[in-house]
């Protein structure tokens, strides 16, 4: 373990990703934003919406259960075909902060009078995501690990990053916060997935084109659901773009264009 | 790993060594919160040991002056980091896989 008196930046890459992929990294990351935050939030007073704005906001959380359950079943799968004993460490971590999103945010419908969570995220979820889920979810039984990852940690989590930071800016101060504590575990997720893949492409550069058909294919699809999604999120369609923007800039980062 | 050029500059001008406090930043374990902080987007001035994480947008801070070609290391997000000069000499960091 490293010694904590010591510069960070000094460690040895090697030391770094060990530490920073260790379920006691995880543990102890977590300990410090989720303890004394029941269902993600403090107790606080259920903020007053008028019907038009909590109707969007059911629509939004349900989206958000299809995204977050697409990947708690995607982590979950990766972790039987994950390369090393460091990315399964780090994919458990994943799918227990996964499963705790779909938690919260299933509790937050119930919050706000959706008696029937389930039977709400069928009839109201994007169509352009129900599809992602099943498309990412094929490449997971694919067993494709680069494909895979790509789709669920790249694609999705910087998908998921965008939508929440923009909505978490808007929104009531319960489901803020909720949002908030999200985000901060939506940043390993990104993260994992961006350097892997990184570190994938530097080692076979052979594996891009293969990526830049499941990104063409996929980026349809979170364009789509941002397009169907923007009234819901209360942004006006003129900020649509910086959404689109926001979620691009990651895989424009390993060098996959965007036309 | 700093090339003959810059250890050179390094020995010309020694650099600013920074005495790190804890800002808030809860997201990684206590030992580590002093070298990171949240960022308040352009407004937010950084000082001489501070880069923004391009992956995930924390501050990201050293004990000492960063120079590029210096390494950094994001804990949030997991990224290894190269310190570069930027656009008007503004240091900025990019991903090194």
């Amino acid at each position: 373990m490293p010694d904590s008196t010591q510069e960070v930046h000094a460690l040895e890459p090697s030391e770094f990703l060990e530490e920073v992929h260790s379920f006691e990294f995880w543990f102890q990351s977590v300990e410090g934003y989720l303890s004394g935050r029941p269902y993600g939030h403090h107790e606080m007073e259920e903020p007053e919406i008028d019907e038009a704005q909590r109707d969007r906001l059911i629509t939004t959380l349900c989206n958000y259960c299809v995204g977050e359950l697409a990947a708690l079943e995607g982590a979950s799968g990766l972790i039987l075909f994950a390369p090393n004993r460091e990315a399964k460490i780090f994919l458990a971590t994943q799918v227990v902060d996964e499963a705790r999103h779909l938690e919260v945010l299933y509790h937050r419908l119930q919050a706000i009078g959706v008696s029937d969570p389930e039977g709400e995220i069928e009839r109201r979820a994007a169509h352009p995501l129900k599809l992602f889920k099943r498309r990412l979810l094929e490449l997971v039984a694919s067993k494709d690990w680069e494909a895979a990852l790509f789709a669920q940690n790249v694609i999705l989590e910087a998908m998921e990053f965008a939508a929440f930071q923009t909505h978490a800016r808007r929104t009531d101060p319960v489901t803020r916060e909720v949002l908030e504590g999200i985000i901060k575990d939506e940043r390993r997720h990104m993260g994992f997935g961006e350097n892997e893949i990184g570190r994938c492409l530097a080692r076979a550069p052979h594996v891009r084109s293969r990526l830049g058909e499941v990104k063409k294919e996929l980026d349809y699809l979170v364009l789509e659901t941002f397009s169907e999604s923007v009234a819901d999120l209360g942004i006006e369609r003129s900020e649509q773009t910086d959404l689109g923007r926001l979620y691009l800039a990651a895989v424009e980062r390993l060098g996959f264009t965007n036309d | 790993m700093t090339d003959p050029l810059l250890e050179q500059a390094e020995k010309a001008a020694p650099r600013q060594r920074f005495i790190l406090e804890d800002t808030g930043f809860d997201e990684v374990p206590v030992k580590y919160r002093r070298f990171y902080r949240r960022w308040g987007g352009p407004p937010d001035p950084l000082a001489p040991n501070e880069v923004v994480c391009p992956v995930c947008k924390v501050v990201i801070r050293s004990t000492r002056e960063l120079r590029p070609g210096d390494r950094v290391y994001c804990m949030p997000c997991m990224s290894r980091l190269i310190v570069i000069e930027g656009e008007g000499g503004r240091l900025e960091a990019t991903v090194s896989y």
